[in-house]
């Protein structure tokens, strides 16, 4: 695959050091208050992921692993414990720092691909290098599409793309700003087999070129077992962590 | 890391993109809006189009740079000098009187006489069918002199050109009919009780109409050289002759009573349409919700990818200002395009040479209330779109922000809100009235929003109901989503507005034509002189029919100062204007008006002999912050009398008897050279008779039919309220739109809902019912407090600004809540009728 985000002379400096985590989770904790009283979604969770690595969440429905991507995606604060996130707390910056910080450092890839409907495939990727700003973001984001073997259906409409299509655009919409973490939530979960296992090829592919760290959501085993680390999440609580089979 | 990505540029780029969708879902947003601004804009168009054809023709209309008006006398000769200092003169008299045709012709008829100088007009030109020359058509010949006649009195009368008829003691012959008198609504045209009859200055003498105390106006038009400034010549008018007590008119007041009466019109009509407006408010507040819920999964995902929510709020916000742009061109070009497609029916109602024209400045406030609306009512929905969590995209409930948005938008929206009231004060010729009517608005808002709150309670607590069929309706007006608010706000204001201008309508109808047959006099005699009253009598008493006799002594004073101060119209508060402008009636008794109720203080002993004292109307001595023994002082013929208030008087002014704002005490007035004024009550039958007999014998009276009055006065006002009720129908147009669009709205709703009922065995009767009891309901409940609030705003200006006593209309009430719940039925049933026709399978599928 060729490089996807171009240059990337506008990036703000990662604040992490080589040897510090590119995740760490500590102590975190999630409860929601309900009609029907209290719901503890996190219940202490501690989890470190390395720079680079690629890490595979799995475990029952209604478990906590979208609310745990939530949090590491800055979406979902903490009410109890840590994040930091390259190097970044982020319980200490308010939602516009991390509206900032997504677009600088995290890429994000939905089951549901969470295309905008009015826009074509160009301007669906080029969306959050418009949101930081950058001058080359229509270039970059053609590059990107090309990298994932769309360059000939740029001014495509999601409506007029299969879902793997759409899938595909979702990635390079995530990978074109030049990531440091990519989250990934049963990104095939949509999709039949063989357009889902090139979507996965396409995703891994990606991340191991550039370096990206990528926690990836997933029922499928199989899924699980290309990557470097697997945790299973039981009850808001992490069960098993260790290396995929 | 920089923040370009909350920029106005991209935030447009975006919006850009998203609007490339189509306006779909916003055509009732755009409908609303620019029916909206359509009327305010019209409205505003057609006054400024009247101003400006009156401001155009102004000089023609005053007939001159300058207008002096004398009651009573004519200019003296140092007056006259004074006057012809300034630059051309031009006199007339004017004055009401008797035509009688001669010959077997006995038909007669009250006229508003006038007469000119060889010198009139003085600007624009006086047309006659058929031309005649100027030295023909006034011009004695054989004894006989010559008159010019409106074409409505040859009709009245059965007259020909070439016929003689009698005014006074002179007989005229009929030269040619009036096609065009330059300066008709700058005198008494506009609401002149009889047809116009012009005749030369030199022939009134003949006529022996100018009695001691004749109700005679004197008008003298001035044209100022060009070089002239014609408020330097006001000023030495004032200086040079301080004691003149003449009214001074100048270009800009050219027709105060046509002006006047626009005016309130205007402002009456701009506050209709700005209903329609807000009506249409909470239709573009609706479309916007529905639209943003639409978008929940777009705006989540650009907050995933980094979006600031400032960018969000911006994206959308210019998305609403495009469509309301959008919406307000639309309206624009209706607005100012109607009046000039209207300008033919105008000019019937209105006699005034129009100058049609596309008029910037009001399109422009229309516009800006247009915009202002669609913020006011769309900012708050737009924020809290802005609010919507973007951790929604991991869970696959994509559900819409319906907490509150943040302080500061809660503030703009408050904001957005009080400039348009300021708008709406700042625009309106009545401050005052704009002020009651904005309060009043924001009143009937609260009240349509609580009851709309009740009726969802109310529905959600009746649980004991088990007809089906009922238990169905009310689960639809309270079940979370349900249209009942914005049904009940948006339609009852609409409703509510037709209410106030049916009651109004009805009040102001029933008061001309209820009294008459009652208590109205059939007559009103004016210029009986003091030695006329006794055969003026015996002739009245003579004629069978006839009962209820009354006259009076009467002048003509203009009130000039209050507790020793000057005072002029402008220091009046609004209320009270009427009474310093210009001349009233007043007359002198040793004992109470009969017909009249002391409220405060004592009448004067029947011998009284003392310093002059004044009784006056309870409502004018309130308005003018007046008491007991302050002092006023009347101007009468030139002399100043000043009397201390001793009472004050409860006058139905409703009642059409005689009286007087003012009565002074006996003693002083007798001496100034006076006419009397009676009443005569008659059966219909005895009305002929009994003018034949005064004008016969009494060639200077004037009569004047008091059904015939009525009748000018009812035409004015049905055409007055034929235009009100046009626009206030825009205002129930815009409520339906509203509904409409409510409806529409849960139409996916209603569809899944009656398929679901279907497959449980429900048949197409029993689910018509349901929706037929759902919006009858509605529909019946807001009509019930449209009804409530509509009434109370029509008391309120009933009661306050025309102050005649108010009468409830369950009529107009009664058709209101009909038309109401056949509208909200039958926009329901159109929306449920697509929805009964669908097939279960798909849906149940999809679902």
């Amino acid at each position: 695959m060729n490089d996807l985000s171009g240059a990337d002379a506008n990036r703000a400096p990662d604040d992490s050091t080589p040897a510090q985590p590119m995740i760490a989770l500590s102590g975190a904790e999630l409860h929601l208050a309900s009609a029907g009283g209290e719901v503890n979604i996190l219940r202490g969770i501690d989890l470190t992921v390395a720079r680079g690595e690629r890490l595979g969440v799995v475990g029952p429905s209604g478990s906590g692993k979208s609310t745990m991507m939530m949090v590491m995606a800055g979406l979902e604060r903490l009410t109890g414990g840590t994040v930091t996130v390259a190097g970044e707390d982020l319980g200490q910056l308010d939602e516009d720092a991390l509206a900032r910080f997504r677009r600088a450092r995290v890429g994000i890839v939905f089951q549901a691909f969470h295309l905008i409907p009015t826009m074509n495939a160009l301007e669906n990727v080029a969306v959050p290098l418009e949101f930081a700003g950058e001058a080359d973001a229509f270039d970059r984001a053609r590059t990107s599409l090309e990298a994932v073997g769309l360059g000939h259906r740029l001014d495509h409409y999601p409506a007029q793309l299969s879902g793997g299509e759409q899938q595909r655009v979702a990635l390079a919409r995530a990978f074109a700003p030049g990531p440091d973490l990519l989250l990934a939530d049963e990104p095939t979960g949509n999709l039949d087999g063989d357009t889902g296992a090139t979507i996965i090829e396409t995703l891994f592919d990606l991340s191991r070129d550039r370096g990206t760290t990528l926690v990836l959501i997933t029922h499928d085993p199989a899924i699980a077992a290309r990557c470097d680390r697997v945790v299973h999440i039981r009850d808001g609580r992490i069960a098993t962590d260790g290396e995929a089979a | 890391m920089n923040d370009a990505g909350s920029s106005w540029a991209l935030a447009a780029r975006l919006a850009r993109r998203e609007l490339r969708g189509g306006a779909k879902g916003f055509r009732i947003f755009i409908a609303c809006l620019a029916l909206g601004v359509a009327a305010i804009a019209a409205v505003g168009s057609t006054r400024a189009m009247l101003a400006e054809s009156i401001s155009a023709d102004a000089r023609e209309i005053l007939g001159g740079d300058l207008r002096v008006d004398l009651v009573h006398r004519p200019a003296t000769e140092a007056e006259r000098a004074g006057l012809g200092a300034l630059g051309d003169v031009t006199g007339s008299a004017e004055m009401r009187a008797m035509a009688r045709a001669t010959g077997e012709n006995t038909r007669r008829s009250l006229v508003e006489l006038k007469t000119v100088s060889p010198q009139y007009p003085l600007y624009g030109a006086l047309k006659m069918d058929p031309p005649v020359a100027r030295s023909d058509l006034f011009a004695e010949r054989d004894g006989i002199w010559g008159v010019a006649v409106a074409p409505e009195l040859l009709s009245l009368m059965e007259l020909s050109v070439g016929d003689i008829v009698q005014i006074g003691e002179a007989r005229f012959e009929v030269r040619a009919s009036i096609a065009h008198e330059p300066d008709r609504i700058g005198g008494s045209g506009l609401f002149a009780l009889g047809p116009r009859v012009m005749i030369a200055d030199a022939a009134l003498a003949e006529t022996q109409l100018v009695q001691p105390g004749s109700l005679i106006r004197y008008t003298y038009r001035i044209r100022l050289p060009e070089t002239a400034s014609i408020s330097e010549a006001v000023e030495r008018l004032n200086t040079d002759l301080p004691d003149a007590g003449w009214r001074i008119r100048t270009l800009d007041e050219s027709s105060p009573r046509l002006t006047r009466l626009i005016g309130r019109v205007t402002l009456f009509l701009s506050f209709v349409g700005l209903t329609a407006l807000l009506v249409g408010g909470v239709g573009v507040a609706n479309a916007v919700r529905a639209w943003l819920d639409g978008r929940t999964a777009t705006i989540a995902t650009f907050k995933c990818l980094g979006a600031p929510r400032t960018l969000v709020f911006r994206v959308y916000l210019l998305q609403v200002l495009a469509l309301a742009g959008v919406g307000t061109a639309i309206g624009l070009v209706i607005g100012g395009l109607l009046p000039l497609a209207a300008t033919d029916l105008l000019a019937q109602l209105v006699p005034v040479r129009l100058e049609s024209g596309i008029f910037l400045l009001p399109l422009l406030v229309a516009a800006l209330f247009g915009l202002l609306t669609a913020l006011t009512f769309s900012v708050w929905s737009v924020a809290r779109a802005a609010e919507i969590p973007a951790g929604n995209l991991f869970r696959a409930l994509v559900a819409p922000s319906h907490g509150r948005p943040r302080r500061g938008f809660i503030a703009a929206t408050a904001i957005l809100a009080l400039l348009l009231a300021a708008l709406a004060v700042a625009t309106a010729s009545d401050a005052w009235f704009a002020l009651w009517f904005v309060l009043g608005s924001a009143g009937a808002m609260i009240a349509f929003r609580l009851a709309a709150f009740g009726i969802s309670k109310g529905a959600a607590r009746m649980r004991g109901v088990r007809r089906p069929a009922l238990r169905l309706a009310l689960a639809g007006l309270h079940r979370p989503g349900a249209p009942t608010a914005s049904v009940v706000l948006s339609l009852g204001l609409g409703l509510s507005m037709l209410v106030t201008v049916a009651t109004i309508e009805g009040n102001l109808g029933r008061m001309i034509s209820d009294e008459l047959p009652e208590n109205a006099p059939a007559f009103f005699f004016i210029d009986i002189q003091p030695d006329q009253i006794a055969p003026f009598g015996e002739t009245v008493e003579s004629v069978p029919g006839t009962r209820g006799y009354e006259q009076v002594p009467m002048l003509r004073g203009r009130i000039v100062a209050l507790n020793g101060t000057r005072v002029s119209e402008e220091d009046a508060p609004p209320d009270a204007r009427w009474v310093l402008r210009g001349d009233r009636g007043i007359t002198w008794s040793a004992t109470p008006p009969a017909n009249n109720r002391i409220s405060s203080g004592e009448w004067w002993p029947e011998d009284y002999d003392g310093d002059m004292l004044v009784s006056l109307d309870q409502r004018v001595t309130e308005a003018l912050n007046l008491k007991l023994g302050d002092t006023l002082t009347v101007n009468v013929l030139g002399r100043e009398f000043t009397a201390t208030i001793a009472n004050t008087r409860e006058i139905d002014w409703q009642q059409l008897a005689i009286n007087f704002v003012m009565v002074f005490s006996p003693g002083v007035l007798e001496a100034a050279p006076r006419m009397h004024i009676a009443i005569v009550r008659a059966e219909e039958s005895a009305e002929d008779p009994l003018e034949r007999a005064v004008t016969d014998r009494f060639a200077n009276i004037t009569s004047v039919r008091v059904r015939a009055a009525l009748e000018t006065a009812a035409a004015l006002i049905g055409n007055v309220g034929l235009a009100v009720r046009l626009t206030a129908v825009i205002t129930l147009i815009a409520g339906t739109l509203v509904l409409a669009g409510a409806i529409a709205a849960g139409h996916r709703r209603r569809i899944y809902d009656s398929v679901v009922l279907k497959v449980l065995g429900a048949t197409r009767g029993d689910i018509v019912l349901a929706y037929i009891l759902e919006y009858g309901l509605l529909g019946l409940v807001t009509a019930a407090i449209a009804a409530v609030v509509g009434s109370i705003t029509g008391w309120a200006v009933v009661t306050f600004l025309l102050r005649i006593e108010w009468t409830p209309e369950p009529a107009a009430v009664a058709t209101t809540a009909i038309i109401a719940t056949l509208i909200t039925v039958a926009a329901g049933m159109v929306g449920t009728w697509r929805a009964l026709g669908q097939k279960a399978a798909p849906w149940l599928r999809n679902e």
